[in-house]
């Protein structure tokens, strides 16, 4: 005996296996169980009716199965009325609804439709509609309510001059529902590929072709959803999108026996790809985390500076900026790296004749920590020992004089 | 001798004014004759710092001829297409790979032969342009830019390189505008490719400032020409 079971396939497929329920003649093949029949047997009577009962319902069965809708989504705006019928039913069937697993109670079904009014963020779900009596699932679908896409925010920079430039993108708001970007690059005449990145995902990168273009860059960002589009246009010279990343690998160090000093340096951002060609400036700002206000120094070459004038003893922060030597912007500031110079041990007093530098009148105006009260150089000490370092400041400066 | 060495200062450009006065009347622009030692990395960065300050410069008075122009010519948003037409001017967009294999000699050459031909498309401006106050600040800009041709001219001769040879004439067959809007085109763009070769040429210097050693002092005297 040879059994089969048709099964229905989509249009333009081929069956793979077909099974066709056959009464031993004709082609057929072996289903699992091992039943063969021999050529030209003669079947036993029940065997037949027990063929068609078996047959009768696998066909109920796929009959009810196939009864079904494929679910599927529906996206919906914000505020909107929304209506669902219930598959091929018809108006006045008697069906009912649920949202999510809940019943939706009968007040907002005219007839065996479902009328959702002025509909919100969460009124997104699952919506299954039921016969009433047979409670089979007539119609399923997924409501998704949002929001068509505002204008997008688009930002181009190279930050890898001269090699290329990336854009990335973003929606000011949510909407709620799946969008997809759409981006174009136009120079000129030429329309160039923009290569979307794997991470982040909303960013592409272009390679330049050319150096020094006259010619501007146009790039036009499309947002689509299935509640409508929106765009935004960005046109930029070359050499205006340049802005590096900032400096890395900023340390600071103490300089032994500097009690004003602070050694800092850093590296060029990696991913600027030739310093050498392209050099970078940069600037360097400081100060101690006490006070507000920063100083800053422009270096026009070196990845080195060691600053000069800070207050001894006190802890400092400091941040480097970089930027192409004549083009494009500052970059952000760099990691914050925070360092105090040296200061003397506590124990060893420092002599008079020891201090090189007597300039102790520092520009500063705040109120120094109430521990520093020895008089070494270029500390700043408790208006009840200025006096006396002054003094001492005067003295020294008369020696000099007369033995110099 | 003219002395143009010296420190890049406000007397300094009080010079080269004197001196674009005194070469503009001569057919050909002349070669450096120095009997000072030239130090080519110093004149290297001189003329790097020249490019910075007619970078400048140009912002303040393509401002302001673009506002002469008129609309659309002085919106920021302008972005024309280049119309296809025989390029007055040689263009400073180049392949990366290439710009980055030029010799010194082709890429100071290339530099002399912009600015030889901006500046005599600059000085054709300075008639027709509209006030007195524009005229002015053109031929101010005019000598600042007769005074790096110059200066590269400086930097080839130290380095031992001949200079282009060709005037600073149309090349032949360059159509004549035929109407207002289109010459204002020809303007706009002559700025742009005059914006596009400073920004470029301070990335050609720092470039040759990398490759000549500051130290290499050479003494060359050259006379050519008259």
């Amino acid at each position: 005996m040879r059994w089969s079971v048709r099964r229905q396939l989509p249009a333009g497929k081929q069956p793979s296996a077909l099974l066709v329920p056959s009464l031993g003649k004709g082609e057929g093949f072996l289903e699992a169980g091992g039943l063969r029949s021999r050529p030209g047997a003669k079947m036993a009577n029940p065997v037949p009716s027990a063929c068609c009962v078996v047959l009768a319902a696998v066909v109920v069965v796929y009959a009810q199965r196939h009864s079904q809708q494929e679910s599927h989504i529906q996206y919906e705006r914000v505020g909107a009325d929304v209506t669902m019928k219930c598959g091929s039913m018809d108006w006045d069937a008697a069906v009912t609804w649920m949202a999510n697993g809940t019943d939706i109670d009968a007040s907002h079904l005219n007839g065996s439709y479902l009328i959702l009014k002025n509909v919100n963020l969460t009124q997104s779900g699952q919506y299954s509609c039921y016969e009433g009596s047979s409670w089979h699932l007539k119609y399923q679908t997924h409501l998704r309510v949002g929001t068509p896409p505002k204008e997008p925010l688009l930002m181009c920079r190279s930050n890898n001059y001269p090699k290329g430039f990336y854009c990335s993108w973003h929606l000011p708001t949510p909407t709620y529902i799946p969008n997809s970007f759409n981006i174009s690059v136009i120079h000129g005449t030429r329309e160039m590929v923009c290569e979307k990145d794997v991470f982040p995902k909303n960013r592409c990168h272009i390679r330049y072709l050319q150096l020094f273009s006259t010619v501007k860059y146009k790039v036009t960002l499309t947002v689509t959803n299935a509640l409508g589009k929106n765009s935004t246009t960005a046109t930029f010279d070359e050499f205006a999108i340049v802005k590096p990343d900032p400096p890395e690998s900023v340390v600071a160090k103490p300089v032994p026996n500097n009690p004003r000093r602070l050694e800092v340096s850093w590296q060029n951002p990696s991913s600027w790809p030739d310093p050498e060609s392209f050099p970078l400036k940069f600037f360097l700002r400081y100060r101690p985390l006490i006070l507000d206000q920063w100083q800053h120094v422009e270096l026009s070459d070196g990845t080195s500076h060691t600053i000069t004038d800070a207050y001894a003893g006190k802890e400092y922060i400091i941040q480097v900026a970089a930027k192409d030597n004549d083009i494009g912007t500052w970059s952000d500031w760099s990691v914050a790296v925070h360092a105090t110079p040296w200061t003397e041990e506590p124990k060893h007093l420092t002599t008079e004749a020891q201090v090189t530098e007597t300039t102790s009148a520092s520009t500063s105006s705040f109120m120094p920590p109430p521990t520093t009260k020895i008089c070494d150089k270029g500390a700043v000490v408790g208006s009840g020992a200025v006096a006396v370092c002054w003094t001492a400041g005067l003295v020294l400066a008369a020696y000099g004089v007369l033995f110099i | 001798m003219l002395n143009v060495a010296g420190d890049l200062s406000g007397d300094s450009w009080g010079i080269f004014t004197f001196l674009c006065a005194a070469l503009c009347n001569l057919p050909a622009l002349p070669a450096l004759n120095c009997t000072e030692e030239l130090g080519a990395g110093q004149s290297i960065q001189k003329t790097y710092d020249l490019t910075r300050y007619l970078e400048h410069q140009l912002r303040t008075l393509a401002g302001t001829y673009l506002n002469y122009l008129g609309p659309p010519f002085n919106e920021p948003d302008f972005n024309p297409p280049r119309l296809a037409r025989a390029e007055r001017v040689p263009s400073a967009t180049v392949d990366l790979d290439l710009w980055r294999g030029l010799t010194d000699n082709a890429r100071l050459a290339a530099n002399y032969r912009a600015y030889s031909r901006l500046l005599c498309y600059l000085r054709a401006l300075e008639g027709p342009a509209g006030t007195a106050e524009l005229r002015h600040r053109l031929g101010h800009f005019c000598s600042s830019l007769q005074g790096l041709v110059l200066s590269i001219a400086g930097v080839m001769s130290s380095l031992g390189y001949p200079l282009p040879v060709g005037g600073p004439s149309a090349p032949p067959g360059t159509p004549v505008p035929s109407n207002d809007f289109l010459k204002k085109m020809e303007d706009f763009w002559l700025l742009k490719e005059l914006q596009t070769w400073l920004w470029r040429s301070a990335k050609d210097f720092n470039r040759l400032k990398k490759k000549v050693p500051p130290a290499v002092v050479t003494l060359r005297l050259e006379a050519r020409g008259f």
